[in-house]
This record gives structure tokens, C-alpha cells and sequence, in this order.
């Protein structure tokens, strides 16, 4: 099960963090929250590129972590599939949260 | 014993019972698997009438074949028996059929949960073809959008038979998919790891899990809009705290992922087939994996798609927009793979491989129309006209129909053990081709001039009275083609000759058989090196026939082994149940509840439920023993333990799988909490939750004791020593749980006055079933004991205990937790 899991956990973490940083907007948008403390960003902002970051940096460990002989399983074939879901998920979570840095965030 | 001698013996234990009666107390797979490709493929045929009634209605204008009441009926079956009564329980036929046989195992891991899903599927689609006879079926299109769906709009029985309905379908769905998962994570033949299973064993891999998570979702909505319009709490009713988005989101949260659970196992069935036609072995076989696995996920990210004209804001569009672009991304990689694999061989064009081919052209258009739909200003233009219903029937009859069509024939003298001799199927091919793209180009076309999805008829200065009458001639064009389709199977299996075993030279397990297959698909079981098994060893059948693979030897019982998951190593040794009505009579009683409900008999619903809990306790209760069974001889030197002295038994993955299921209602369920407080108008409600400290106490700490105390019956046991003090203190926790939950649906401000108070009734409910069944698992586990079901060697139900004590605590301190504090916060 642990192979399995091995597979599946990159893009689960993608799955996850999609949905909080949607989550998150929803209630940015949804309780009207602002301000605009730290300069020209505003709160929303800092707290959904905050999120948008964190989201890309666990992705990035989790890839390192797939690569890395302490984690590394017997199994060929499941070494080479979780490392290419790895892969799709940083690539995902680069993507799909991209609007948080270059979208209007309640319009 | 002589190869002969060995297949009658294992005849007899295997066989269902002689004649039509026997099919009422089957457990076999392949009959099974049969069933439900049959049944599934009269819903087709009923799908597709109605299909032609709806082309018969739009081939002119001004149109009086059916009156709009009637034609929103037509519409919403058609809709509905395609998605729920034809695609998916084909695949589930489809997998229960061949996976054994792929797999180089003798049945599925629970063989009475297999014939407990197929009489759910069909008590349930007989309840909606009832409602279609008699004039009452549901109208409201086939994703039931509140509030056209509420009470107010749809005061008559048809939503209710949609709700009630696809809820007790559903159920077969879960079954099956909890079904497919074990087995195939568990149930394989020694030496196949996971780098060697059959492609199509992936698919129906990833397809089962996306099933386990994505139809609670719909489930939720589902009894939550059933109850709204049985009981008045407004959940969907904007101006009670409700939100008619919120079913949006649940909805789409299955309806997406739905189309990949449609495409997946269609994929699986390309990825089998393909290389057979090319004469080859498939290329990027990894790759491909990696791919359905990544779809799988992805396609989760996409609900929102479908409510791009809600007002969502811009940067919630721009993140369901972007997911929808990237899911492009491994489809193109799998087809590409596809295409490789041509190159790689020598295609030969039999009718499998037309299919194949009508397959690539059609849903690769679909697939770029859905990159076009996944833009959102190009959406706001096309959306809800007949472009996206176009659109659609390109990605689920070019995704679906047409592999299935030739998987059909790729595996047609497998499952009759007869030859093709009529070759009606390449005109037939031809009609169908033709046919559809004639329909669905023409209704893209009228779709970009304007014409909206599911209207009745339409003015002649609209001007699109030709489009609209060519696309109906190809409608009855495509509908010629699949009754060819029809004549040539039922041909097939009345007059052709005899099939030879391997009839298409193929590698894989499931022709290394008599055909059409014994009921025990092999005599022993074989040692897998490689993908293609029968492709390295030609003899193998024969030797297999003979005896020499694992557990050759008859001896009365139903016997397979399960391995290890990854190395695929013999792990423990099975004995499966035989024969019975048990899974039809739970089926029929199950039917009861849903039953009672959509005619209003509540007073029904308490026996109905008294019902399912006695029949679910006698289905575990006959696969107790009373004495240790010693280790298994397999052969070759190799012996096992049986499933009933191990931790993690079929029943434990069993659960744990529905677990996954049921957690995913669960946090749907605190999903749909959050998004009513977070979004809905009408907040904050009227009256808080009046919360207390201690009974919040009283129910987590029953919750830590119970868990706590199985824990210590568990290992009391492991040590030989009464467990029974134990089990009492877990029963005295669950029934503290259950007390505490029966608190808060009692002590909830009226729920028919706003949503908030309505999902926490939802929320003790819910806590309070699930500490019901804690109750009655350990009360089982009490008796199973006391009587002499257990000991130190015969312990694997104390972990399948653990595992829905464990889960309950969780929820239950979760539900305590969101009621009690939301109460204080306010």
C-alpha cells in the first residue's frame, strides 16, 4: 500500500491545495476581507500568494523526497510513475494556481 | 488427476445453481459480469429510443410529436439511463467479467457484494423505468438543478423518483467499486506485481478509487435535496440561509470526475485491444499509468467549469479554467502512446481496430471542443446551447461508446466461446460512424447559432430547421447502426461456430481458458513473469488445465489466494462463500427503504432499516468457523495462512475503502456547512445552537474510550485472555457517542427555519448512524466471541472493528467540535 500511496501522494497534495487556496479566495471574497498593510499588497492578495507559494514548495519537497534514495521503494516501475506524478503535480500546482498572482482576486 | 477429471470437480464446486433459478443465487463473476453487461445494455437500447424521440421532436419546427411536459421527461431519462444505468454499469460489468481472468484469479474478492450491487442497479433502474411507464419520471434535466427541483417548482413524485433512485443505484456503484479495488490491489496471481498487471487492471484501478470519491458528493445532494422537498429543511432555498449553488458544487463535484470515470475504463479497453489489433505490445506502458493516474486527480479540479456563468469571481473562474486546459495534458499523452503503438506494429483493420479508429477521430475533436468550453469567455458564449451537448456526446460516445463497441467484438467469443460469422458489424460500424457525426457536427453548428440545449421546438425564422433535420436523419442513421449492432450479437450467440481459444493471438490471462470460461476460470492458478504471460508461454493454458499452477487440487471448497500489493508475492489463502439469495433478498429489503421513503410510508422505513441490519449480520455471521484452520498447501512448496488468522483480511480492505467513500460524504458534507456560512444569503440564522460543555465532554471522551477500548479487546485476545470486558467498555463509549449525538439533533434550533440549524440535524444524524452501527459491530464481535468465533489464531475481526470504531471517533469529536463550537463562536 505504501507504493501505492507513493503514487498517488503528489498529486493528492495538489488535490488538496487547490481546494484550500479555492477554499481560501471563498472566504477572502465571501467575509469581504482587505487592507492594505504592507504596501501596495493587500491582504487577500499576500494571503492567497502566501498560500499559492507554500503550495509550490511542498510540491518541490515532495518531488525531492520521491527522488530521494531514503524514501526510494524496490519497485522500478513505481519509482518511475510516482516521480512522473510528482512532476505533473508541481507542473499543476504552478498552473492552476497561477491566477492568484496575476488575477483580480473578487471582481 | 486427469485434466477432465479436474474441471468437472472444480465444475461442481464453482457451478451456480442449474437453470433460471440459478441466476437469483449466483455469486460467480463471469455470470455476474454477464448480467450486468446485458441488463446495462437494454438501458442502452432505452436510452437510445428515447434518444430518437428527442430527434424526432427537433427534426422540424413547430414540432407536435411530444408535449413539453412529456419531452422534459424524455430528455431527462435519456440523460439519466446513459450516465447511470448504461456507462457505468458497463464498466462495472465489463470489470467484474474480466478482471478474475486478467488478473489469473478465480473470482473477485467478495462475491456476494457483487450480486448485493447488480440487484441494487436493477431494483433501482426498474424504479426509474417504472416511473418513466406510468408517466411520472423526472423532468428536471439529468443534473436536477435546484430550484427548479424544489418542492415550490417540482411539487409531484418525478424528482423524487431521480433522488431516491440514482441514490439506490449508486449503491451498486460504491459496491462495485469497493468491489474492484481489493480485488485487484489484493486478488492476483502469485508473481504479478504491480509493474506487470494487464493495463486494463490499471484503469480499473484508478476509475474504482475515482468512483469511491467521487459519487458521495452527488449521494449528499441527493438526500439533501430529498429531504428538503420531503421534510422542508432548506438547504437549497436562498431565502432560509440555503443556496441552490450549493447543489451546483455537490453535483459537479461527482458530474465531472464522472466523465473521466466514463473515459477511463473505455481507455483501458483501447490500451487492451489496440496493440492486439497492431500486432505489438503497448508503448509507454508506465507512462500510460502515470497518465490515468494524473487525469484521475486533476479531473477533481474541474467541477467549477461547469459554473463559469454563476458569478463566480474571476480569479475562481482563472483556476477551473487553467485545470481544465492542463487535463488536456495526459489525455494527449495517452493518445500519443496510442499512436505510438501503431507506428511501433503492424495495425490490421479487423472490426475492433474501425472502432478503435472511430474512437481516436471522435473524441479528439470532443477533446479540443472541450478546450474550447474550458475558455471562459468562449463558455459564457456556448454555454447551455446545443454546442455543449454536441460536445459532450462527442467525448462520451467517441470516449465511451465506440471503445466499448470494440471491446464487444474483441471479446465476443470470449464471453459466448463462439466465432463471428454474419459480418454485419463493419456496415454496421460504417452507419454508426456516419450516423453520429452527421448528428453531433450539425447540432455543434446549431449550437454556435444560438440554439439552446433542451428545448422543445423552435420558431422556422430561427433558422435552424435543415440543421436540425439532418442532424435527426443522422440520429436514425447512428440508431440503424447499433440495431445491426444488436441483430449481429444475438446471431453471434445463437448460430456461430465455435471460437478456437486464442482467436486473436493475444497475450494476456483471460484466453488462457476454455471459452466460453468455466466458472472457476482456472484450474490452478499461474505464476506470473510478465505482461504477456500467455505470449511467453503458449503451453500455459494446458498446463494450467492440467494442474500445474497453484492450488490445483479440488477439495470442496472455493478456493484463490490474494498477494502481496506491490511485489505480488503470495500472501494469505481464501475461502469464498457459495451460492445464496442472501445479496437479492438484502438487495430487495435495501429496495424497501428507498421504497418507503419515495411513497411516503415512513412507518416502513424502521422495519426496512431492522431488515438490512439482520440480513447484514447473517451475511458476516456464515463465514465464521469455530476451530483454527492450519496453514494452506498451495504447491510448489509454498504455504499460507488463512485470511481468517491475518490483520488485514478482505474485509478489512474492504472497509477501509468504503471508509474512504464514506469520509469523502463526510468532508462534502463539512464542505457544504462552510460554503452555506461562508456564501449563502440569509446568514446569520435566527437562533444559534444552544452549546454545552458537557456534552461535548461526554461525547469525545466516549469517543477515546471506545477507541481506546477495542484497542485493549484486540489485544486481549492476541494474548488469550477474555476480551469480552473490553468490548462492554467500547460498547458503553459508542453508546456515549450516540447519546450525545442524539442530543444535538434534538437540542437544534427548528431546522425548517434556516440551513444552518438544518445541516447540524444532518451532522448529529449522521454521527449518531455511524454510532448505531459502532454499537451493533461490537455487539457482533460480543457474540462472535462468547460463541466461540474467535481466538488468539482466529482474530481478523477485531481490526475490522477497529477500523469503523476508529472512523467513528474521528467524525464523531469532528461533528461534536463544528456543533458545540460554532454554537459558543456565534
Amino acid at each position: 500500500m505504501t507504493d501505492i500511496l507513493r503514487i498517488v501522494i503528489a498529486p493528492l497534495v495538489w488535490l488538496a491545495a487547490f481546494t484550500t487556496v479555492y477554499a481560501l479566495h471563498g472566504l477572502v471574497c465571501g467575509h469581504a476581507i482587505g487592507g492594505m498593510p504592507f504596501g501596495t499588497i493587500s491582504v487577500p492578495r499576500l494571503l492567497l500568494v502566501s498560500a499559492y507559494a507554500l503550495a509550490i514548495c511542498a510540491q518541490i519537497i515532495l518531488l525531492i523526497s520521491l527522488y530521494a534514495r531514503r524514501f526510494a521503494t524496490q519497485s522500478e516501475f513505481v519509482r518511475f510513475v510516482s516521480r512522473a506524478t510528482g512532476w505533473t503535480a508541481l507542473v499543476a500546482t504552478v498552473w492552476t494556481l497561477l491566477p492568484t498572482v496575476t488575477m483580480s482576486h473578487c471582481l | 488427476m486427469k485434466a477432465l477429471e479436474r474441471h468437472r470437480e472444480f465444475s461442481r464446486i464453482w457451478a451456480s445453481a442449474p437453470g433460471f433459478k440459478g441466476l437469483f443465487s449466483t455469486v460467480n463473476h463471469t455470470d455476474l459480469g454477464r448480467m450486468f453487461l446485458v441488463t446495462a445494455f437494454f438501458f442502452f437500447i432505452v436510452g437510445g429510443i428515447l434518444a430518437m424521440l428527442i430527434r424526432a421532436q427537433l427534426a422540424t419546427p413547430h414540432s407536435a410529436f411530444a408535449e413539453p411536459d412529456l419531452y422534459n421527461q424524455i430528455f431527462t431519462m435519456h440523460g439519466t439511463i446513459m450516465m447511470f444505468l448504461f456507462a457505468i454499469p458497463t464498466f462495472e460489468g465489463l470489470a467484474v467479467y474480466l478482471l478474475p481472468k486478467l488478473l489469473g484469479t478465480r473470482d473477485l474478492a467478495f462475491p456476494r457484494l457483487t450480486a448485493y450491487g447488480y440487484w441494487c442497479y436493477v431494483f433501482g433502474g426498474g424504479m426509474l423505468l417504472f416511473s418513466m411507464l406510468f408517466g411520472i419520471a423526472p423532468d428536471s434535466g439529468w443534473f436536477m438543478y435546484p430550484p427548479l427541483t424544489g418542492a415550490i417548482s417540482s411539487p409531484g413524485i418525478n424528482t423524487d423518483f431521480w433522488l431516491i433512485g440514482i441514490t439506490f443505484v449508486e449503491i451498486s456503484a460504491i459496491a462495485a467499486a469497493v468491489e474492484i479495488t481489493v480485488s485487484i490491489l489484493k486478488f492476483r496471481a502469485p508473481g504479478m506485481s504491480l509493474a506487470r498487471m494487464p493495463i486494463f487492471a490499471w484503469y480499473a484501478l484508478v476509475t474504482a478509487l475515482m468512483i469511491l470519491t467521487g459519487f458521495p458528493p452527488l449521494i449528499l445532494g441527493s438526500i439533501l435535496l430529498e429531504v428538503e422537498r420531503a421534510f422542508g429543511l432548506p438547504f437549497f432555498q436562498a431565502e432560509f440561509g440555503g443556496d441552490s449553488l450549493l447543489w451546483q458544487h455537490l453535483f459537479w463535484l461527482f458530474g465531472h470526475p464522472e466523465v473521466y470515470i466514463i473515459f477511463l475504463p473505455a481507455a483501458g479497453v483501447i490500451s487492451t485491444v489496440l496493440p492486439v489489433m497492431c500486432r505489438t505490445t503497448l508503448l509507454g506502458y508506465g507512462w500510460i499509468v502515470a497518465a490515468a493516474v494524473a487525469l484521475a486527480f486533476l479531473s477533481f479540479g474541474l467541477w467549477v467549469h461547469h459554473m463559469f456563468t454563476t458569478g463566480i469571481p474571476h480569479m475562481g473562474l482563472a483556476f477551473f479554467s487553467a485545470a481544465s486546459t492542463l487535463v488536456a495534458v495526459p489525455t494527449g499523452v495517452q493518445i500519443f502512446a496510442w499512436i505510438g503503438t501503431m507506428w511501433k506494429g503492424r495495425p490490421d483493420l479487423r472490426l475492433p481496430m474501425l472502432h478503435i479508429l472511430g474512437f481516436f477521430v471522435t473524441f479528439v475533436i470532443g477533446g479540443l471542443t472541450g478546450v474550447m468550453v474550458a475558455v471562459v469567455p468562449f463558455d459564457w458564449q456556448a454555454h447551455d446551447t446545443a454546442f455543449v451537448t454536441a460536445h459532450l456526446h462527442y467525448v462520451l460516445f467517441g470516449g465511451f461508446v465506440f471503445p466499448i463497441l470494440a471491446g464487444l467484438y474483441y471479446w465476443l467469443p470470449h464471453f459466448t466461446g463462439r466465432q463471428r460469422f454474419f459480418y454485419l458489424g463493419e456496415a454496421a460500424f460504417a452507419l454508426i460512424f456516419t450516423g453520429f457525426h452527421v448528428t453531433f457536427l450539425a447540432m455543434h453548428w446549431v449550437g454556435l447559432l444560438g440554439q439552446r440545449r433542451r428545448i422543445s421546438t423552435y420558431m422556422p425564422e430561427d433558422g435552424w430547421t435543415t440543421i436540425n433535420l439532418i442532424s435527426s436523419i443522422g440520429g436514425f442513421i447512428l440508431a440503424i447502426g447499433i440495431a445491426m449492432v444488436l441483430i449481429e450479437v444475438i446471431l453471434h450467440m445463437l448460430t456461430s461456430r465455435r471460437s478456437p481459444r486464442n482467436p486473436w493471438s493475444a497475450g494476456t490471462l483471460e484466453w488462457a481458458m476454455i471459452i466460453p470460461p468455466a466458472p472457476y476460470n482456472f484450474a490452478s492458478l499461474p505464476h506470473v513473469t510478465s505482461r504477456e504471460p500467455f505470449t511467453d508461454d503458449p503451453e500455459l493454458a494446458v498446463r494450467l488445465a492440467s494442474g500445474e499452477g497453484y492450488l490445483g487440487r479440488p477439495n470442496d471448497l472455493r478456493e484463490t489466494l490474494t498477494v502481496e500489493i506491490t511485489s505480488g508475492k503470495p500472501d494469505y489463502h481464501v475461502i469464498y462463500p457459495t451460492n445464496t439469495h442472501l445479496p437479492i433478498i438484502m438487495a430487495a429489503v435495501t429496495g424497501t427503504f428507498f421504497l418507503s421513503l419515495l411513497l411516503k410510508a415512513y412507518w416502513c422505513i424502521p422495519i426496512a432499516v431492522i431488515g438490512v441490519a439482520a440480513l447484514a449480520w447473517r451475511w458476516v455471521w456464515v463465514l465464521g468457523r469455530k476451530q483454527d484452520l492450519p496453514v494452506q498447501d498451495i504447491g510448489h512448496g509454498i504455504e499460507l495462512p488463512n485470511a481468517s488468522t491475518v490483520e488485514h483480511s478482505p474485509g478489512w480492505w474492504g472497509s477501509l475503502f468504503l471508509l474512504v467513500a464514506n469520509a469523502t460524504f463526510f468532508g462534502s458534507l463539512l464542505f457544504g456547512f462552510a460554503f452555506l456560512w461562508t456564501v449563502a444569503p440569509g446568514w446569520p440564522p435566527p437562533a444559534w445552537f444552544d452549546a454545552s460543555a458537557v456534552e461535548l465532554a461526554l461525547g469525545t471522551t466516549g469517543a477515546m474510550v471506545g477507541a481506546a477500548a477495542i484497542r485493549r479487546a484486540r489485544r486481549a485476545n492476541a494474548l488469550r485472555q477474555p476480551p469480552l470486558a473490553w468490548l462492554g467498555l467500547c460498547f458503553a463509549g459508542t453508546l456515549t457517542v450516540a447519546i450525545a449525538a442524539a442530543a444535538i439533533t434534538l437540542r437544534v434550533p427548528a431546522p425548517v427555519e434556516h440551513a444552518y440549524a438544518a445541516t447540524l440535524l444532518v451532522l448529529g444524524s449522521y454521527a449518531l448512524f455511524h454510532a448505531s452501527l459502532g454499537m451493533l459491530m461490537v455487539a457482533f464481535l460480543v457474540s462472535r466471541t462468547a460463541l466461540g468465533f474467535t481466538s488468539a489464531a482466529r482474530k481478523t475481526e477485531f481490526p475490522v472493528v477497529q477500523l469503523w470504531i476508529d472512523y467513528l471517533g474521528v467524525i464523531a469529536i469532528l461533528v461534536f467540535l463544528v456543533v458545540h463550537l460554532t454554537g459558543w463562536l456565534s
